[in-house]
């Protein structure tokens, strides 16, 4: 693999001590950067024969401190970036995990095809990371998530065995259902053959403006009540205009406005305008200012702009930025959104939502001092605040960024002690002496039989 | 603790037991446990040859656990006992315009959700609307070891911990036994309509084309005569739903391929009553991979033992 390609010293080993998740640091002992299939599958299993724990990490803008390795193996995939096949005709592509998602578009693009799951990390997060974590994005909407647009994929398990795994779909488990969004815990994604969509024939982008968040969020629950389906529906709210606005990545939003609902609907161009039209009459129903449609290619690409590049506008804001990634059912948008800035105002703290409101996936941000010991404090009570909250509407702690290690606490208090055993069964099928991302997702102390196991050896393997 | 109600089931009157509630089931799995006895499993009992055949003296439907926990139309989430019918949906779910779409062939709407989402049988809604496997968004089940496991969530998206969830759909009551299911559901169209069309000659290219288009229909499958004779191999129902400027291009799409007729709303419903049951069991993989899943969550084959042709 060559020297260049595995880092053992403490100043390079640092640059991986983080992924996107500002305030978790972690830094490997060793970092490993296999460049083709073979080298991958070699490693593994090296690691396997050490009995050594390692992290796989892919651009490492997991927002759940997923990609941290705390004194162990870093396995980085972004060498494995070649696009192997792309078959217009079944409309599928086979790629090497560290393909960046953005780039899989881009070579699908003369086919008119594209890769449907659009996180906005796009340009950067790769395809194995998107698996690992389920990943969604604003058009999943639609289009539905990683796991809906994933085929097969080749995976190394980390005992060195190499498995295909599929849907199930003519005879068998859904091994690949079980395995999309694992987080790194079951094995390692050597390649995947994932399903590439149609461009749309046509598209029509609308941005609505709000002087209430309430408001936004009811025409929200409303559109998807009415029964149309938008490729995309998210809001923004004044925090977040603010921060675009006055950013490079300024899109021309309203800046006087609560919030903005920007609603996309794409597909045949036959009923699109009436879908279109439904939305503008819906969003002035429920009190809407103004509803814009963008006029050109040029304008719905800033409008798109504004959004996709939130999360960097917030970072000019402060040096630090905390991103939540909660769900609640659509029709509790409103109130849920009412108590986080209540939240908020209570921690002395600037809370910006920017999130896929269609599907009910919030996102707060809390832009903040890392450093500074007491707003950290108050960061971290309110970002608690919020999620019991959220799943005492009957939501979750996650909808698409996973548990990693940020997430851990709340996982008891979601699901009981059965269905957490549960889950580490499910782990313990594919890796078993639990060598992969060890301590991530589910708490350790869930699994009882591993529990009972662990304290008749002597040594669990691989700590 | 009250005695289990016990009756007959499906077309075979196999004799069952029917538990009411998620403990009493997970009892009676912890109980055939220690007795090393299996349980075969049964909705409404009408698919239970499918596979290989069942090795256990007791039938356990879960038909007993019925009916709507919640609804909320509003986020088009429903959450259903395992032993409510799709019928029983349907007739929930239609006063608001909404819909569950799975509507596997073989039987009319009176099999099962439980049973349908434990088998993923899909129906030819599925690539329209959704394959069970992405309108399941949690469920609860008991598995093999009298755990009782509430999976997913429900929410429409929520990557929250191991999928368990995906693991249980499909697996054929394998790795636990159904209790209650969480649902996506969908807004009936605005314009619904139904047609028959016989296509010029047996080349079908271009109605996959159609199929695979941007006009695509909710529904296309060949027609089946109902006494199970073979049928006119070019003729074919094709369902349309959308708002009206999106099915009227669509049926100018669909007319430029054949002749087409009107056909009744339910058209498509007596197709599904007369199709054969595939033993989609049958070609079961039981890779090392797959083994370990079954040893992990009935390690001692109490569930449907045998049923998927297991490695003894
Ligand atoms: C600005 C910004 C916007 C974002 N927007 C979205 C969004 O809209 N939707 C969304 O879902 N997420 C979003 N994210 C989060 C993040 O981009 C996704 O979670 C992404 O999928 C991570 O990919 P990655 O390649 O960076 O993975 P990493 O961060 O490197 O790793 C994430 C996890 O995947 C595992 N992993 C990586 N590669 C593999 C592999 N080949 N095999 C097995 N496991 C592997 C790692 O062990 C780790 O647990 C955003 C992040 C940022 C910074
Ligand atoms: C004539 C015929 C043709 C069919 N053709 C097709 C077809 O072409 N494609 C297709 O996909 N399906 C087909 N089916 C399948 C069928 O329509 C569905 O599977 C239906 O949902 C069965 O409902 P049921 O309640 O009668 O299930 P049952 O017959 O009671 O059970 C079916 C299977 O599911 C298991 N099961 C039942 N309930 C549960 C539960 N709660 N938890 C765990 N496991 C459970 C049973 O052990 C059994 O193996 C056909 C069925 C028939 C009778």
């Amino acid at each position: 693999m060559g020297d260049s390609h595995v880092l053992v010293r403490v100043p390079k080993l640092l640059v991986y001590r983080s992924d996107a998740l500002p305030g978790l640091q972690r830094a490997p002992s060793l970092a490993v950067f296999p460049g083709t299939r073979t080298e991958l599958i070699e490693v593994v299993r090296a690691l396997a024969a050490a009995a050594v724990p390692f992290v796989a990490r892919g651009a490492g803008t997991g927002l759940s401190g997923g990609a941290l390795a705390d004194g162990i193996t870093l396995l980085g995939l972004h060498r494995l970036k070649r696009i192997i096949a792309i078959d217009p005709l079944a409309r599928t592509a086979t790629v090497e995990p560290g393909v960046v998602n953005a780039l899989l578009t881009r070579a699908a693009a003369p086919h008119g095809l594209h890769y449907a799951p659009d996180p906005s990390s796009q340009s950067a997060c790769t395809i194995g990371g998107n698996i690992a974590e389920n990943a969604g994005g604003p058009h999943c909407l639609k289009y539905g998530v990683t796991l809906d647009h994933v085929l097969r994929a080749t995976v190394v398990l980390p005992d060195g065995e190499v498995l295909t795994l599929d849907r199930g779909d003519v005879g068998g488990y859904d091994l690949l259902g079980a395995f999309v969004g694992s987080e790194g815990c079951f094995g390692v994604v050597v390649d995947v053959t994932v399903r590439l969509t149609p461009d749309p024939e046509s598209v029509v982008t609308l941005l609505a403006d709000f002087t209430s968040v309430r408001w936004a969020a009811e025409a929200t629950s409303r559109i998807v009540a009415a029964g149309i389906l938008p490729a995309a529906l998210e809001l923004m709210d004044q925090a977040t205009i603010e921060a675009v606005e006055s950013s490079v990545y300024a899109a021309g939003y309203p800046r006087d406005a609560a919030a903005v609902l920007l609603a996309e609907v794409d597909g045949a161009a036959a009923g699109l305008d009436a879908d279109a039209e439904a939305i503008e009459r819906l969003c002035r129903a429920s009190g809407a200012r103004d509803v814009r449609v963008a006029r050109d290619p040029a304008e719905r690409a800033r409008l798109w702009q504004g959004r996709k590049k939130a999360f960097g506008a917030m970072g000019r804001v402060a040096p630090h930025l905390v991103v939540q990634d909660a769900v609640v059912p659509r029709s509790r948008l409103a109130e849920v959104l009412d108590d986080i800035a209540a939240i908020g105002a209570r921690h002395g703290l600037r809370i910006c939502n920017v999130f896929h409101a269609g599907d009910g996936n919030l996102h707060p941000n809390i832009p903040y001092d890392a450093n500074d010991a007491d707003e950290s404090a108050r960061v971290h009570a309110a970002m608690k605040e919020i999620m019991t909250r959220c799943i005492a509407a009957g939501g979750t702690i996650t909808g698409e960024h996973g548990v990693g290690l940020d997430k851990l606490p709340y996982m008891e208090q979601l699901f009981t002690a059965d269905t957490l055993d549960a889950m580490c069964s499910l782990r313990d099928v594919f890796d078993p002496a639990r060598r992969a991302n060890p301590g991530k997702t589910v708490p350790v102390r869930a699994c009882r039989e591993w529990h009972a196991a662990a304290a008749a050896r002597p040594q669990a393997a691989g700590t | 603790m009250t005695p289990l109600a016990s009756g007959v089931v499906g077309p075979r009157t196999l004799h069952a037991e029917f538990p009411r509630t998620t403990d009493e089931l997970a009892t009676l799995v912890r109980d055939a446990r220690a007795a090393r006895a299996g349980l075969r499993l049964a909705g409404l009992g009408t698919w239970l040859t499918a596979g290989h055949p069942v090795r256990a003296a007791r039938t356990v439907s879960l038909r007993a656990m019925h009916g709507i926990v919640s609804y909320h139309p509003a986020d088009l989430t429903l959450s259903c006992g395992a032993g409510t019918t799709l019928a029983e949906l349907d007739e929930a779910t239609r006063p608001h315009g909404q819909w569950c779409p799975l509507a596997p062939p073989g039987t009319d709407l009176t099999s099962t959700v439980g049973a349908t989402v434990a088998t993923a049988s899909e129906g030819p809604y599925a690539a329209a609307l959704g394959r069970p496997r992405s309108l399941v968004l949690g469920l609860e089940c008991v598995d093999g070891t009298g755990r009782i496991i509430a999976a997913g969530g429900r929410v429409v998206k929520n990557v929250a911990g191991f999928d368990l969830t995906r693991a249980m759909t499909g697996a054929w009551g394998t790795l636990g036994a159904i209790t209650a299911v969480h649902l996506r559901l969908r807004a009936r169209p605005v314009v619904d309509e139904t047609w028959a069309i016989r296509l010029p000659s047996s080349d079908r290219s271009a109605l996959e084309a159609y199929v695979r288009g941007p006009l695509a229909p909710l529904a296309c499958v060949r027609h089946q005569p109902p006494n199970g004779e073979s049928g006119d191999p070019s003729l074919f129902l094709v369902r349309l739903g959308g708002n009206a400027a999106f099915v009227e291009a669509s049926r100018a799409a669909l007319r430029a391929l054949g002749e087409t007729m009107p056909q009744p709303p339910d058209a498509l419903d007596a197709w599904r009553a007369f199709d054969d049951p595939p033993a989609r069991a049958l070609s079961w993989r039981w890779d090392p991979i797959a083994v370990r899943l079954r040893d992990r969550f009935d390690p001692d084959r109490i569930l449907n033992p045998g049923l998927l042709g297991e490695p003894a």
